[in-house]
């Protein structure tokens, strides 16, 4: 076990060891012109702090929506959500959350810096514990590229540019939707060991979000995977791989059975 | 080595070549309207001289180039009050445009109570609008400038709704996580996304206030480029009344070029101004 891991494991054995995310019974209904659509059905997940999760599921399965409503973008039609011990509503006002979406969603008229910088500027200002922009920015890669506009840069560094971005308010939660989903492979990879440097880094609870079934595998401590209509967890799937990872491991009999044995489950979702 | 040398000398040949196409064509792109023009205007001089034309049935160029510069005084003393009217206007219809287009986007009612009315109202031609203005606000300037920003005012609400609207549904997401105030909405995100679409709608204002003020003018003023047309034409002054529109869209054009440079002043971080 790393140090990283040995100090992790050691704060949740104190008195703030209440999981990251607890979801109990949570159903989200939508009511459309073709009746009423359940997104997620009876959904209940405990998430321990310090933990990434992979959330792996085909299209419509509401993978995404569970991460609205633990980012409380969405309210549950019903069940409990707790995030870190409180409400919702109480982390996001606290900033403990960040979130990464599909497309970087960065401000085209901001350079890299101030695009990093919004956190700090809106909503009653970055907390205490903030991060420095620039140092966050070299974190990902990107130190240098401070005064370049978002058009500049290529699909992988603005999706760094909003990693730094959901980083630097230092959330204790950070939530990705299928962040890299539209990049292609090579860069898609470095990212992948990029993203677990950050996770070893910030000690943050990752949720993420893939339908790559290498990718959930290669990054999540455990894979959820969800089936489809309605929305509901399938099953859970502990990665036996040591940390730190690299992608070498994609290529052991372990990482091979695995993905094979998540891609059977994936069949039948 | 010495054939690395003549590669980065034919590299650096290419480079020349390439610049010089680059700037050559540059140079064609602007000479060959003048070019188009000039032709024109030798057309025109030419069926002028040939046919026989009369002066008053239309003017040769030469006829108007000498009355611009004859009357240049007057022409310039009939601009500024034209030029003061469309500017009022453009800054009265415009401000007018953004603040209800603020509402529209804050309050979905309000946009579906007033947005039908607004398209109705703007269907009514502006000639028609010219004498009710006059009646309402007399004939001075007020009228006048009424007009140039009631003629503003459309473009600017139609196309700054859709741009405030036009953030993606991620960005709002964003802000939603960073607990941003709909003020911090507005001006961080809204405002910033709509500016594309603000100024393609000033664009377009700034001539059709100039439009505007000239058709306000031909109910009855003394002065104005509007006014200047009117009496050249009763007095069969061809050659002025050429003159005068030579002048009125010579300010029109100054007035886009202006709105444009600010354009490409406030989008210098738009792609498709620097592409």
């Amino acid at each position: 076990m790393t140090q990283i891991a040995l100090d992790r494991a050691r704060e949740a054995s104190g008195a703030d060891a209440r999981p990251a995310v607890e979801l109990s019974d949570v159903s989200v209904r939508f009511v459309t012109d073709r009746g009423v659509v359940s997104a997620l059905e009876h959904i209940d997940l405990s998430i321990p702090r310090g933990a990434f999760l992979s959330l792996l599921g085909p299209s419509g399965c509401g993978k995404s929506t569970l991460l609205r409503v633990v980012a409380d973008l969405l309210a549950p039609t019903s069940g409990e959500v707790r995030i870190l011990g409180g409400t919702a509503r109480e982390a996001r006002a606290r900033r403990d959350i960040g979130f990464v979406f599909q497309d970087a969603s960065l401000l085209a008229w901001r350079n890299v810096l101030d695009n990093v910088r919004l956190p700090l500027e809106v909503g009653g200002g970055g907390r205490r514990g903030a991060r420095e922009p620039h140092e966050l920015l070299a974190l990902v890669g990107l130190a240098g590229w401070e005064k370049a506009y978002p058009h500049e840069l290529s699909g992988g560094m603005r999706q760094r540019v909003a990693i730094a971005r959901a980083l630097v308010n230092d959330p204790k939660l950070l939530l990705m939707d299928e962040p890299f989903g539209a990049l292609d492979e090579i860069t898609r990879d470095r990212l992948n060991e990029e993203l677990l440097r950050v996770w070893d880094e910030t000690g943050a609870t990752i949720l993420f979000v893939t339908h790559s079934v290498y990718e959930a595998a290669f990054l999540g401590q455990e894979v959820l995977l969800l089936a489809a209509r309605p929305g509901r967890v399938r099953d859970s799937v502990r990665v036996p791989l040591t940390n730190p990872r690299v992608l070498a491991m994609r290529e052991t009999p372990e990482f091979v059975a695995l993905a094979a044995r998540l891609r059977a489950v994936l069949e039948t979702c | 080595m010495s054939s690395e040398a003549i590669a980065l000398a034919s590299d650096d040949a290419a480079l020349t070549k390439f610049a010089a196409a680059r700037s050559r064509e540059a140079w064609r792109r602007r000479l060959l309207p003048v070019g188009g023009l000039f032709l024109l205007l030798g057309l025109w001089q030419f069926s002028v001289d040939v046919f026989h034309i009369r002066p008053f049935i239309a003017p040769a160029p030469t006829a108007v180039a000498a009355r611009l510069f004859d009357h240049a005084g007057l022409m310039l003393a009939n601009l500024a009050p034209t030029a003061m009217e469309a500017i009022i206007g453009f800054v009265i219809g415009n401000a007018a445009a953004m603040a209800l287009a603020t509402v529209f986007v804050h309050h979905r009612i309000a946009e579906e109570a007033f947005f039908p009315i607004a398209v109705m109202v703007h269907t009514i031609p502006v000639v028609a609008l010219a004498p009710i203005f006059v009646l309402l606000l007399g004939n001075g300037l007020a009228a006048k400038a009424a007009i140039a920003a009631f003629i503003c005012f459309f473009p600017t609400l139609v196309n700054l709704t859709r741009g405030l609207r036009a953030v993606s549904p991620q960005q709002m997401e964003l802000m939603r996580i960073l607990s941003a105030s709909p003020a911090e909405i507005f001006l961080k995100v809204r405002l910033k996304t709509a500016l594309p679409y603000l100024f393609s709608a000033l664009k377009i204002a700034a001539v059709t206030s100039v439009i505007g003020a000239i058709v306000g003018e031909w109910i009855g003023a003394t002065t104005g480029i509007g006014a200047l047309i009117i009496q050249a034409t009763y007095n069969f002054d061809s050659a002025l009344l050429y003159a005068s529109i030579v002048v009125g869209s010579l300010f029109s054009a100054c007035f886009f070029g202006v709105i444009s440079a600010l354009e490409r002043y406030c989008l210098r971080w738009s792609v498709a101004q620097s592409a």
